[in-house]
């Protein structure tokens, strides 16, 4: 099992790092988790526990489905681990692992996405498990940056995979499924957005009001209308709606109904304003109103709750909260009862924590982390806090208020107090109060509770905030109320929104676009090359020529190359041209050497001879993603006799590259159609090539140890080729074995066989008959059969000396059917030795 | 705001060698021009996001190597084009003349439903026309093509004329646009579309099955 960490959301295998590896073996366990202080509730995180021989760790695993079958896929192949191996497995087993393994401790990417795309069952597996939660390791998230800030030799690990991601980012920006365009577009323009907004000041009105369970019995018109102008924004909130049990159980109350509209007509009467969102968890609820006007500048309205009750959970205690964002600013408003008894500060403290933490904001783009209160431009607190006034009587606390000091009461206030030791309500503001507290009355009246509990008055409801640009201009009670035993409180805030100009933003959106345009240009993958052309001069026959074309990646990113095929060609390159490496990956900055090797052989001579090919191609090199280039191959090829047919040989009186190209190309395209007739002059009987070759060896080779079976010389038979080719020098340069080799290769190289492929089959069936072989001969066109018979009287002239040059029938028979006799189509082993017959019987002395 | 979802067209420039194709796609992308001829010897592209109707669009411009020892090389690439910009020099008769043979290389090997329009460029140097406006307009007429003259020189019709065609690109599409109405974050080419109909649902669900 493969446990991932991430960073932020995972989106890509950048944002996850390989944490830890648990072998499913033997003694490896997985067990649900269910508390006996925790209800299940629905849609609560699974929690699992993980054991093994050395490992014990509780994770989280998101609610659901998948969640589900991951486990029992996991119990399903631990099952069968202990089905086939029921003694337990030496650990050696796993030593496969250690590759990953190593990849923990770092943050080699590299091969952490290998895991990632290994299968895509265990892709399947390991997406989930990123996002489960350790629980030992509650700041995963930190532990991350920590591990890497930490060490000297950690920071360059930092700074390497920094650089990474951006290059990265650049080649993502390519993919269009991870749709981090967009992602970076909205990211560029929250840190452009001074450029494109300015500050305007609206007025938002917060009240809050605990109702005790009442319903509403006067108009609210002196809480949430007293303001002289109409406010732009009312937020409103209330607690203890219904304390009935049905509200509690079944979260349905009509008190609800009841209290929106006392609200909605209590509203300023010199304004018309649009009801936006309302949030309610059993007995706290929230309402929000805007001015018509102002309707169409809300976006992005989400609500949320959390329960802080009886077991963390239950909604009698916690909180509602409602985010918006209008023009461009984010705005959170929370209301919230918090634990209740004056000795429970720490209680309320820990709640404030639990509902900055655990209420999330769901986002329109899923690729983003869900969003915190704390995460808001501007944050309005508003609720029963219920924070109480400590260490005073009550006739004391009565005594200071019946002088209005409230300055020397709201010292022994429980919330300023804890304010002040920066523990709770960090960073948020609340203004002055000029107020007497707002508890505990008698339902009904402006008395101070008189019941047996006789409470100490406190100021329980409260209004705060946190942000910029922020200003109270007013912050009271509303003491003509008398519905509930709280006093209702508001608050008039002028808060300065963050409102679009726009023509700059769609400058300012222009020009983002415009930067990842360039950044994704300047991110193709790009070489550079060491030449676009390459002239291959004066190519011979079987001679190679190597040239060197560098690839240089001077892009920003790394590449694939690969030469590619032209639109109605099989092959990236001609035949006679080798490419190596034809495909390769190049990192920035690199090189490689690739070979341009051209080598004309039997196969392409032919056709450069008569000058229907030429040696001239254009390569395609083509990156991944990327442009394409055009390389030229440019050339001049010596035509050769090797390669030229005997028919074409026997009209040229001079040598080969004495003929001017065009009477050649000629030449070889009325011979090759067989037109016998004579173009100047009467043919040779045989080609005067064939003759030199054969002339020599037979004046100076006949007694010669191995010939034909001794390999000449490579740069020997090259001159050999360029004697026979230009007629200089005289005679043939070279040894013995070289020119019998210079014979052999020039017999292979012809485009038809000394015994036509036409004649082939015939002469496999009639190798058995002597007489048939020979009319098989005298049946093959002139030349042709000359040169057949040339060479065999030569052979047999060789088998003469056969006790100097240790040749026999067979031996001469073996090697000359190979050359003389040769298929069009593959030569099966039965045929060989057909041939292998056929020639025999030319060979035998007495046959003359 | 540009709505939430984004196109991609391919977009193709054509005409003889010297005509200016680079110069155009470096003043429209990257608003540099070069006086020095660096002949393109391959095909090259680069990216542009354009605003039209408040739709984002994506267009990738690809610039194709003009000299004539090429053109069997780059028609390969025509089939891929969604838009084509012919172009000519109006300093030269002969680039003019080629627009033919180039058009109708682009009915053999491009697409049916291409769009093309007719770029007569270097119009800064008047004093050197040897193609008159009314020559390129009536040219263009009978083709049913629009037509701009341009300068990469001067920056002039540039804009225009790349907006024009994309503009062109769009309204053919239309009709399978409709149909692409994605959720954002996600970015489908028309062009991708064709060849991977089948393949984009079953991708998209499975990329999102392995990483949420
Ligand atoms: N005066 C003027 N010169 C231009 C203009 N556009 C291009 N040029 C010049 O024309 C020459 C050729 O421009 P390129 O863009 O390289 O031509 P091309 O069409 O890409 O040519 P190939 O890549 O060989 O097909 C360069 O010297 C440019 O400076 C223009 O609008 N006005
Ligand atoms: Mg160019």
């Amino acid at each position: 099992m493969f446990i991932f960490t991430h960073r932020r959301m995972a989106i890509t295998g950048e944002d996850v790092t390989l944490d830890d590896i648990i072998p499913v073996s033997h003694n490896f366990a997985i067990v649900e988790v269910s508390s006996p202080d925790e209800l299940a509730i629905i849609g609560a995180d699974t929690r699992v526990r993980v054991t093994d021989s050395d490992r014990d760790l509780e994770l989280r695993l998101p609610f659901g489905s998948h969640t589900r079958l991951f486990l029992s896929e996991v119990n399903r192949s631990w099952s069968e681990v202990c089905k086939k191996c029921p003694t337990e497995v030496p650990a050696s087993q796993f030593e496969w692992l250690t590759k990953y393994r190593r990849s923990t401790k770092g943050t080699s990417t590299d091969s952490l996405s290998a895991v990632l795309l290994q299968t895509p069952s265990s892709r399947k597996q390991s997406g989930k498990l990123s996002l489960a939660d350790r629980k030992g390791h509650p700041a995963s998230v930190e532990n991350n940056v920590d591990r890497r800030g930490r060490g000297e030799e950690n920071r360059d690990d930092l700074v390497r995979s920094s650089s990474y991601m951006v290059s990265n980012k650049a080649q993502m920006l390519a993919m269009p499924q991870f749709g981090l365009r967009d992602n970076l577009i909205r990211s560029e323009l929250l840190k452009k957005e001074e450029q494109y907004i300015y500050i305007k000041n609206f007025r938002f009105f917060l009240g809050t009001y605990n109702v005790n369970g009442q319903p509403p019995k006067e108009s609210l018109q002196p809480w949430l209308g007293f303001p002289s102008d109409p406010p732009d924004i009312y937020c409103v909130g209330f607690q203890e709606l219904d304390l009935s049990k049905e509200a509690f159980f079944f979260s349905d109350t009509p008190k609800e109904q009841e209290w929106m509209k006392a609200v909605l007509e209590g509203l300023h009467q010199d304004a018309k304003y649009a009801f936006v969102k309302l949030i309610r968890l059993v007995g706290i609820m929230l309402l929000f109103y805007v001015k018509n006007e102002h309707a169409e500048h809300i976006s992005e309205v989400e609500a949320e709750s959390v329960g802080t009750g009886i077991m963390g959970r239950m909604g009698n205690k916690g909180a509602v909260a409602i985010r918006f964002r209008f023009h461009n600013s984010d705005i959170c408003v929370v209301n919230s009862h918090l634990a209740a008894h004056v000795e429970e500060f720490e209680r309320r403290n820990q709640d404030f924590r639990d509902i900055c933490s655990r209420i999330m904001f769901r986002q329109k783009d899923p690729g983003l982390s869900p969003l915190t209160i704390l995460k808001h431009d501007v944050i309005l607190w508003l609720g029963d806090l219920n924070y109480r006034i400590c260490e005073l009587e009550v006739d004391e606390v009565k005594n200071l208020i019946a002088k209005k000091d409230f300055e020397t009461l709201q010292k022994f206030d429980q919330l300023r107090r804890q304010i002040k030791e920066e523990a709770v309500f960090s960073g948020f503001v609340e203004g002055e109060i000029m107020f007497q507290p707002t508890y505990k009355y008698n339902t009904g009246s402006d008395q101070w509770d008189s019941s047996e509990k006789c409470r100490v008055p406190a100021w329980c409801d409260r209004i705060l905030w946190k942000g910029k640009q922020i200003q109270q201009l007013h912050y009271q009670s509303h003491m003509t109320l008398k519905t509930s035993d709280h006093k209702p409180v508001s608050s008039l805030m002028e808060i300065g929104i963050k409102v679009v100009n726009e023509e700059k933003y769609k400058k300012t959106f222009e020009e983002i676009v415009r930067n990842l345009d360039k950044m994704e240009n300047e991110c193709i993958p790009s070489v550079s090359l060491s030449g676009r052309e390459f002239q291959f001069n004066d190519v011979k026959f079987m001679q190679e020529q190597t040239k060197i074309l560098t690839i240089y990646n001077d892009g920003q990113v790394p590449c694939q190359f690969e030469f590619i095929q032209k639109l109605d060609e099989s092959t990236f390159c001609k035949p006679w041209l080798m490419i190596s490496p034809h495909q390769g990956f190049l990192a920035q900055g690199e090189s490689v050497d690739i070979q341009l090797e051209l080598y004309v052989n039997r196969s392409t001579a032919t056709d450069l001879n008569s000058g229907r090919q030429q040696i001239e191609d254009i390569l395609v090199l083509h990156l991944d993603r990327g442009k394409d280039y055009f390389i030229s191959i440019t050339g001049n090829y010596l035509p050769s006799c090797f390669g030229t047919s005997l028919q074409t040989l026997c009209h040229l009186r001079e040598p080969i590259q004495d003929m001017p190209l065009e009477t050649l190309q000629q030449l070889i395209l009325m011979t090759s159609e067989e037109v016998s007739d004579p173009i100047t002059e009467k043919p040779l009987d045989i080609p005067k090539e064939i003759w030199m070759m054969v002339d020599h060896l037979y004046r100076n080779a006949s007694k010669q140890e191995d010939l034909f079976q001794q390999p000449g010389l490579r740069s020997e038979v090259g001159k050999i080729r360029d004697c026979l080719d230009t007629g200089t020098p005289d005679s043939l340069p070279g040894s013995n074995h070289s020119v019998a080799e210079a014979l052999l290769l020039f017999l292979d190289a012809l485009p038809e066989p000394v015994v036509c492929y036409s004649a082939y089959q015939q002469c496999l069936e009639s190798c058995s008959n002597a007489s048939q072989c020979k009319k098989v001969i005298s049946s093959l066109p002139q030349c042709h059969k000359n040169v057949f018979n040339y060479l065999t009287a030569f052979l047999r002239e060789l088998l003469k000396y056969s006790e100097y040059n240790q040749l026999d029938t067979s031996i001469l028979a073996t090697i000359f059917s190979a050359f003389l006799l040769r298929s069009s189509a593959k030569q099966e082993q039965a045929e060989r030795k057909k041939t292998w017959d056929f020639l025999t019987h030319f060979l035998i002395p007495d046959h003359s | 705001m540009a709505k939430q979802y984004d196109v991609l067209f391919k977009l193709l420039l054509l005409g003889d060698s010297g005509v200016g194709k680079t110069c155009l796609l470096c003043r429209f992308t990257d608003n540099e021009f070069h006086s020095s001829h660096i002949s393109t010897i391959g095909v090259d592209f680069k990216m542009k996001t354009l605003e039209i109707d408040g739709l984002k669009v994506r267009i990738q411009i690809w610039d194709t190597a003009g000299q004539e020892r090429y053109q069997t090389i780059t028609k390969q690439y025509y089939r891929r084009a969604q838009g084509i910009f012919l172009v000519y020099d109006i300093t030269s008769e002969r680039s003019f003349q080629h627009i033919m043979k180039w058009a109708s290389d682009v009915d053999e090997y491009a697409p049916d439903q291409v769009q093309k329009i007719l770029i007569g460029n270097k119009s800064d140097e008047d004093q050197k026309r040897q193609v008159a406006t009314e020559q390129g307009n009536k040219l263009a007429k009978t083709y049913g093509m629009d037509f701009f003259e341009t300068s990469a020189c001067t920056n002039y019709n540039i804009k225009e004329s790349f907006t024009r065609l994309t503009e062109l690109v769009l309204q053919a599409n239309k009709k399978e646009l409709d149909v692409l109405r994605v959720p954002f974050g996600e970015e489908l080419s028309v062009a991708d579309l064709e060849e991977e109909e089948h393949q984009a649902d079953v991708d998209n669900s499975s990329q999102k099955n392995c990483w949420c």
